[in-house]
């Protein structure tokens, strides 16, 4: 008998490729379209796991944003209903979603080397943590915040008369969540208005057309309206 | 850098990936294969940006098309060492 004098990976890699005569087709078919069920239910499942609030608070640098989002209407609020932490940092589209998990790598390499481990440092870091979150709502439109909120939904006569005439200017000037609802789950850093004025003379900048083509929804109710009077 | 690698990644595990290594694999002709990756990435980006254009952002666009047009070659590659028909 001939002596086999491939390599251990040169083997495996031969074994990977050959036909298997034992196995039908139907076999195959059927075994990887379970294979793949299994697997694919068990990556979503995990990848829902990582949005849970256990998970996103289980690291000891999440304190001190836990504890601030803690004394906020969306952790207790007359409804019952709660923003988790992944309802307003994780895009519920596929897509986005999965870039969001991406980019949170870089959240596990600074609580390992301590970049905001103490709350000296943490104060140091939130005026550009939040700089940064601020950046991606107004490039989005503010997208997590209108899985549940959106100006459509929203009756004016029923809102208080400030809030009211503020959500009509927002769609007036085609404005975003983001726009007035800093810190709305954590605290706000000094400076956060220069800070806020910055990131969207940045954006603007940046785009040709200065965010309009994100206010198809205020583009809506703003005819909507004026037909009415009309 | 770490927009784009999240870009990367969203994309290998979205359309462009997966359906892009499926069609690949369904051919023997690679440039086949590249090209209907290169089209499902045009498709999924499409379809993310609610099918208007002025939605599309271009970098998203570009790597869509490329994770697209890499993974039907893969599978094509694959179809090639991994059947005889």
């Amino acid at each position: 008998m001939a002596e086999d004098n491939r390599g251990r990976i040169r083997r495996i890699w031969d074994w990977f490729w050959s036909p298997i005569p034992v196995l039908s087709v139907g076999f195959t078919l059927i075994a990887g379209f379970l294979a793949g069920i299994l697997f694919w239910g068990g990556f979503h499942w995990t990848l829902e796991l990582t949005n849970t609030e256990e998970f996103c608070t289980s690291c000891h640098s999440m304190e001190t944003n836990l504890g601030e989002y803690r004394q906020t209407i969306h952790y207790n609020n007359h409804s019952g209903v709660r923003a988790i932490c992944s309802d307003c940092h994780v895009p519920h589209e596929w897509n986005h979603k999965i870039k969001a998990k991406v980019m949170a790598v870089k959240d596990v390499y600074h609580e390992l080397v301590g970049t905001i481990g103490t709350s000296e440092k943490y104060e140091a870091h939130r005026l550009s943590m939040a700089s940064a979150v601020w950046k991606k709502m107004k490039e989005s439109d503010s997208r997590e915040c209108r899985n549940c909120h959106n100006f459509a939904y929203m009756d004016f006569t029923i809102q208080e008369a400030r809030a009211a005439s503020e959500h009509q200017r927002a769609i007036d000037n085609n404005m975003t969540c983001i726009d007035c609802h800093q810190g709305i789950a954590h605290s706000l850093p000094p400076d956060y208005l220069e800070e806020y004025q910055k990131v969207t003379e940045e954006l603007s900048a940046q785009a040709a057309e200065p965010l309009e083509k994100h206010a198809a929804a205020g583009d809506d109710i703003r005819s909507f309206l004026q037909n009415s009077t009309d | 850098m770490l927009d784009i690698l999240g870009t990367i990644g969203g994309n290998v595990l979205s359309l462009p990936g997966i359906l892009g290594l499926a069609l690949g694999m369904m051919t023997r002709k690679l440039w086949l294969g590249a090209l209907m990756g290169g089209v499902v990435g045009v498709i999924e980006t499409l379809i993310f940006a609610g099918w208007q254009l002025a939605h599309v952002e271009t970098l998203e666009l570009v790597i869509a098309i490329v994770v697209g047009v890499c993974a039907g070659s893969i599978g094509t590659a694959i179809r090639l060492k991994g059947a005889t028909v």
